[in-house]
């Protein structure tokens, strides 16, 4: 699913260097002594001051959606804090859209919250003494919007959310997860370049939280903001996530798509991490799919056909154009008949119910597919195109497996095999 | 060793004394001014009152406490309680006192209120105001007489004066806590959306705190009651006056009446006070 969020066009959006967030006393005079490189523990031994940053680096492109993960403690939240200065950094730079933050005065500060940003919050912050309507409005309010035009505005984010007929009540006449679309409703409201969203699904029960990621991400396929997504659940990084940003101890330790994070953790933690990670909710069809060892072409006869058939001792094979295009799965049985009736195209020897997928979806949804065939699943782009094919026994395999996580790197590596005999195969 | 010894006696009386009269010479005309000022609100309230037609009066308290407890037995008993006040002889002094009341509670709260604010906003603020009012509440009201005596003379302006002084603490400490405890969760909300400090408390948590601060109202005009009776000794007309001339002639049932139509008067505005902030609660889901 991450695919399917648009494609970052490379712009850079936020930019944080060396950020450092150190809270206690004479924080900046640490960090200007040689004190700082020390371990967290001995700082705050010494010092009393708790390293909440340690001199994070990091952009954030326009139209990506950016998760940042880590535990309770990791500094996640602190970090969200301060890329929009709800909590000053100690030290770096946080340049958004190009500019310097940390030198914005209050006024400029404002004006950036206002028209900029938006931010969605754990525990929801929406406003008790405000109808619901109120609340999405208040954005548009703080920025001196009159009251006819705010409203309009608010009806139509209330309507996005699907909240149409709460618009009068207080939230408190609302469910937890209603009252997070109000607030995803009050952040979009004032059609920010920027959402920051801090753990905005984790008050909410799972089947609900499950509910609003995908809302969000079909929403994100709408909007196309820039997202940062704060979050202690990897299955969420897993799944909103462009790329994830998994933070410990006030540290970064490791950036990548969900594909690299699960696949080739970083370290030790990481592994522990993703170790319970069901792989068919991140990995996608493109990432599990092998190239065949042979492949039939159009202009091949039916009586080639069995024999390459014979020779790799395969049971079925797919038939393709000379351009690649994806005609269909020749199988043995339908190869026999063929040369019985004495059929001359290979095209009449397909097998009819073919099944193919797209590489970008998920493993997770190939199962149904798995589920009704025995024969392979190809692997197609959206022109026809055939990429590679899926065994039922590898999809099996994912969904069976969720300790050994390293059994995809095997498959990756087998995969860089496969592809470099189909080179081979090719000049031949 | 029987008797303590001179050389340590603190002729304290005297230095108040000697404070005050350098006070009075030199802050005189403030004084004139701040005695002119609740002259003023209290000398318009009075008349007001003491203009109403009683039956209005009656109506207008039945119809508001009906409304506020939602319960027409309720405004029903309140207008009975303030019929049976007048029955007893008592309607103007009744009305004088809550003149007096009305002008302290109207001036405690004009200057309370944004007092509890500045101090919500700034913990310095807090730290030097808390000890002033707690000091101010545990002294006995009594003592609240003597310097109002002493800056204003004897009368009503004294009595409107000691009657703020002892009733505004607990405006201050309500709103106080009121903003503050303000889920920090819907202020950092506000922030993030670019509110200024200003939109902050006035879009946020003063609306928040609304209802500690009505309970403020009501406990600091509770307050103002007890006052008002006990600054008639400073020369407050009104029912507290009343008793206190029947306690110096040792007439029990003449004091017994006025001290009656006290409790009934503190009865109603209680209860519509009371209602009133209870009104104001709102579910604060975090």
């Amino acid at each position: 699913m991450q695919n399917s969020t648009p494609a970052p066009n490379g712009e850079v959006c936020v930019e944080v260097r060396e950020l450092w967030k150190v809270f206690g006393p004479n924080a900046e005079q640490l960090l200007r002594s040689k004190a700082r490189s020390a371990t967290k523990e001995s700082i705050l031994e010494e010092t009393g001051c708790v390293v909440a940053l340690r001199d994070l680096s990091f952009d954030v492109q326009r139209g990506e959606f950016f998760v940042i993960m880590g535990l309770s403690g990791s500094g996640k939240s602190t970090l969200i804090r301060c890329l929009l200065r709800l909590v000053e950094p100690t030290a770096g730079r946080i340049l958004i859209n190009g500019e310097d933050v940390c030198a914005y005065d209050e006024a400029q500060l404002m004006e950036l919250r206002r028209h900029t940003t938006s931010m969605v919050f754990q525990q929801f912050g929406l406003f008790p003494h405000r109808s619901v309507i109120d609340n999405v409005a208040y954005g548009l309010k703080v920025r001196g919007v009159e009251k006819e035009e705010r409203y309009a505005r608010a009806r139509e984010v209330i309507a996005k959310v699907g909240l149409r007929e709460w618009e009068g009540y207080p939230p408190s006449a609302l469910s937890g997860g209603m009252q997070q679309r109000v607030g995803i409703a009050r952040a979009l409201a004032t059609e920010p370049e920027i959402l920051f969203m801090d753990e905005p699904f984790s008050g909410l029960d799972p089947l609900i939280r499950r509910q609003m990621q995908d809302e969000l991400v079909e929403l994100q396929a709408e909007v196309q903001k820039t997202i940062v997504f704060v979050t202690h659940d990897l299955h969420e990084a897993l799944k909103l996530g462009g790329r994830i940003a998994i933070m410990r101890d006030g540290e970064i330790i490791q950036i990548g798509t969900p594909e690299d994070v699960v696949t080739a953790p970083s370290d030790a933690y990481v592994r522990e991490f993703v170790q319970d990670a069901s792989p068919a909710k991140v990995l996608t069809a493109g990432t599990i799919m092998e190239q065949p060892n042979v492949l039939l072409y159009e202009w091949q006869g039916p009586k080639a056909a069995l024999h390459i058939l014979k020779t790799t001792s395969l049971d079925n094979v797919f038939l393709v154009t000379r351009r690649g295009k994806l005609l269909g799965l020749v199988t043995v049985e339908r190869l026999a008949g063929l040369l019985k009736k004495k059929g001359n195209s290979l095209r009449d020897a397909l097998e009819p119910d073919l099944l193919t997928c797209s590489a970008d979806m998920l493993v997770e949804e190939l199962f149904p597919l798995a589920a009704s065939t025995s024969y392979p699943i190809a692997v197609v782009d959206d022109k026809g195109k055939f990429m590679g094919e899926i065994h039922i026994s590898t999809i099996l395999s994912c969904m069976i497996q969720r300790q050994e996580v390293g059994m995809e790197q095997e498959q990756e590596e087998d995969e860089k095999e496969d592809e470099s005999s189909m080179g081979e195969k090719a000049r031949d | 060793m029987i008797e303590f010894p001179q050389l340590l006696e603190v002729p304290l009386a005297e230095w108040v004394d000697a404070v005050m009269s350098w006070v009075l010479t030199n802050w005189g005309a403030g004084f004139d001014a701040v005695g002119g000022a609740i002259l003023f609100v209290l000398l318009r309230v009075e008349r007001f009152l003491l203009w109403l037609p009683w039956v209005v009066v009656v109506v207008g308290v039945g119809v508001v406490a009906w409304r506020a407890m939602r319960r027409w037995e309720a405004g029903l008993l309140m207008a009975g309680f303030l019929v049976l006040i007048g029955s007893f002889g008592h309607w103007d002094l009744a009305m004088m006192t809550l003149a007096i009341i009305f002008a302290a509670v109207m001036i405690s709260l004009a200057i309370g209120i944004p007092t509890g604010i500045v101090m919500a906003r700034s913990n310095s603020v807090e730290a030097i105001i808390r000890p002033v009012l707690d000091a101010m509440q545990t002294m006995p009201s009594f003592v609240y007489l003597i310097p109002a005596l002493m800056l204003f003379g004897l009368g009503k302006v004294p009595a409107v004066f000691a009657t703020i002084i002892y009733a505004m603490p607990p405006v201050i400490r309500l709103t106080n806590v009121g903003i503050r405890q303000v889920p920090s969760s819907v202020v950092e909300a506000a922030r993030a959306f670019g509110s200024s400090s200003r939109q902050i408390l006035f879009e946020v948590q003063l609306p928040l705190a609304v209802p500690s601060i009505m309970v403020g109202i009501n406990q600091t005009t509770m307050m103002a009651l007890a006052m008002v009776v006990i600054a008639s000794m400073i020369g407050a007309k009104g029912l507290g006056m009343e008793v206190l001339l029947a306690i110096s002639r040792i007439q029990i049932g003449k004091g017994f009446e006025a001290g009656l139509c006290i409790v009934l008067l503190a009865i109603i505005i209680d209860r519509i006070t009371n209602a009133l902030a209870a009104r104001q609660q709102y579910t604060i889901t975090t």
